[in-house]
């Protein structure tokens, strides 16, 4: 279990982290998601004792990070996977981490395996791809079976075939009961692996549900229609408390209502349609729309697909 | 909540090992992380260079001279050969700390000891341990190369033998300390091996050349003037005693800041 209670970070001016509060619990894997720069990372090095939180605190297993004596066999954490000494071999790197926790050994040769790194484990670091990087990574978190993961950006730089496997690993840590946190930009990367998602945004909380609420939450569906005579069909709608906007000259999008009855109203009004369907709203759309205030960094794109004026709610 | 059923059997915080037995398991982790990495023999390499080969060249022209030696003891070599050697030491434990933060490595090894004072004692322990043990071998390997090479002209006295390789001892274990200190403060290769280097040898060097008392007075409490007359002697205005002190005060006041650095600040921002 992880509990964060009304943690802040400050770097000079910049508020990386903003009185978060969160508990993760164990048994289910819970996506930490939020855009670049929303203090992911911040987050996860305070829970791990490198950074000095401003205020607040953060416990694992009741116990701050910091004091733990043999903290792997409390928390594995894979934070920057190229954070580690190029000049070792996978092999040196996973030996000093069982050597400073107590750990036997023949648990290094353990990962090595269970991670696929196999041959490239006597290689030096500077030689390995970045998904080699992250499969040794997941190796030093796992080496001492602990009860509680963190994992920051585990897909990043992986192959279709490595993600697979880390999605089937969290959901194999889960089902241990073990307590399961993992970050991501990306929601759906999150769709796919997470029970629960907490998103924040520049620091702040914004969510904090089942991932199934926050998806329904978001993602809601929309009237896709097109019609050589859509002034008359966005007027005819509109009189009857539809929200419409124009998304193209003949593409209207019709948001509360069904494709039933826009067909009925265009049928009413003898409007010829030449296309209609229910559209679900994309979830990175509306992830993008829930967070997007909350962008650090913004760029500035131009929004062609709401140009024209009386299309605009 | 619910969940609290779900939570598996909380192993009891008495079951964790003692700081004592922490010490011994992180300064293990300290062992294999200093020699797993090539640098480290680099710098022992050259060190061993440095020592055993100027020690036999200068055994072979001791008796190839005019006027060979009769029956000087070699040892003197020793403390010669550890004026330029030490750099490659001292160089060896400072990179063993700033490369943790040139190559990010200090993030895992935090995760994996986030007791920053039993690590940072380990880290002082074994770095500068190693390199002060490595010397003093390094020191009596050159007295007996030159012996070999001088034979017969240059004996082996064991009482004054004790005496250098302790002393050489002392200068090392104040430097690589000093150099860890650094490290640790300044979390930078580049910066502290310009520090080390201007402590240790240039400013020393430099500051009598001037001629004004004040510099005078500025190198005899730098550590490099220490160091200098405890292993050549010839340093004007430098006692034993003042050397001494010089070079402890400026080891333990780099090892306190580089100390509290690590402790106190975040582990690499």
């Amino acid at each position: 279990m992880i509990e964060v209670r009304g943690l802040t970070k400050r770097y000079g001016d910049v508020l990386a982290v903003d009185d978060l509060s969160f508990v993760v619990e164990p048994g289910k894997v819970t996506g930490f998601l939020g855009p670049n720069g929303a203090g992911k990372s911040t987050t996860m090095r305070m829970v791990l004792g490198l950074d000095r939180p401003t205020a607040g605190r953060a416990l694992v297993n009741g116990r701050a990070f910091a004091t733990l004596g043999e903290p792997l066999r409390e928390v594995g954490a894979l934070l920057d996977p190229g954070a580690v000494h190029p000049g070792r071999t996978g092999r040196s790197h996973l030996r000093v981490a069982a050597r400073a926790n107590g750990i036997p050994e023949r648990r290094v040769a353990e990962v090595i395996e269970q991670v696929g790194l196999g041959g490239a484990a006597r290689r030096r670091i500077k030689g390995y791809s970045l998904g080699m990087r992250q499969r040794l990574g997941i190796a030093a978190a796992l080496l001492a079976d602990p009860r509680v993961l963190l994992f920051d950006e585990p897909m990043n730089g992986l192959d279709l075939d490595g993600i697979r496997w880390v999605r089937g690993l969290l959901r194999e840590l889960a089902d241990q009961q073990r307590t399961v946190l993992v970050s991501s930009h990306l929601l759906s990367e999150m769709q796919q692996t997470a029970d629960r998602l907490i998103v924040i945004g520049r620091g702040r909380l914004i969510a904090d549900a089942t991932t199934e609420d926050i998806l329904r939450g978001l993602g809601h569906v929309e009237v896709r229609v097109l019609s050589t005579q859509a002034d008359a069909l966005l007027a005819r709608l509109r009189e009857r408390g539809l929200t419409v906007r124009r998304v193209d000259p003949d593409e209207l999008r019709v948001e509360g209502g069904t494709a039933v009855q826009v067909g009925e109203v265009a049928n009413s009004c003898h409007i010829p349609l030449h296309h209609l369907s229910e559209v679900q709203q994309s979830l990175e759309h509306a992830y993008l729309e829930l967070t997007s205030n909350h962008v650090e960094y913004h760029g500035r794109q131009p929004t062609a697909a709401r140009v024209s004026p009386e299309g605009e709610r | 909540m619910t969940a609290s059923s779900t939570i598996p059997v909380q192993r009891g915080a008495a079951a964790e090992p003692a700081t004592g037995r922490l010490f011994a398991r992180t300064c293990a982790a300290e062992w294999t992380r200093l020699w797993t990495v090539k640098a480290t023999w680099w710098f022992l390499a050259a060190a061993a260079a440095a020592m055993v080969g100027i020690g036999a060249v200068a055994g072979f022209e001791a008796a190839a001279s005019p006027d060979p030696p009769q029956g000087e003891p070699a040892w003197a070599i020793s403390a010669i050969t550890a004026m330029p050697a030490q750099f490659a030491l001292l160089a060896l434990t400072l990179t063993a700390v700033t490369s943790e933060y040139a190559t990010g490595g200090i993030v895992p090894t935090l995760q994996w000891t986030p007791r920053r004072g039993v690590l940072f004692l380990a880290r002082t322990v074994v770095t500068a341990g190693a390199a002060t043990v490595a010397g003093v071998l390094l020191g009596l390997a050159s007295a007996l190369a030159a012996f070999a090479a001088a034979r017969p002209g240059l004996r082996l006295p064991v009482g004054e033998g004790v005496e250098v390789l302790a002393t050489v001892a002392f200068v090392l274990a104040a430097g690589t300390v000093l150099a860890v200190g650094l490290g640790f403060l300044l979390r930078n290769t580049a910066g502290a091996l310009v520090a080390v280097f201007l402590l240790m040898l240039v400013l020393p060097l430099l500051l009598p050349q001037f001629g004004y008392r004040w510099m005078s007075a500025l190198a005899d409490v730098l550590p490099g003037t220490g160091a200098a007359f405890l292993l050549l002697g010839e340093v004007p205005g430098m006692t034993t005693a003042s050397s001494v002190l010089v070079l402890l005060a400026w080891a333990a006041g780099a090892l306190l800041l580089g100390g509290l650095r690590l402790i106190r600040d975040d582990a690499n921002r």
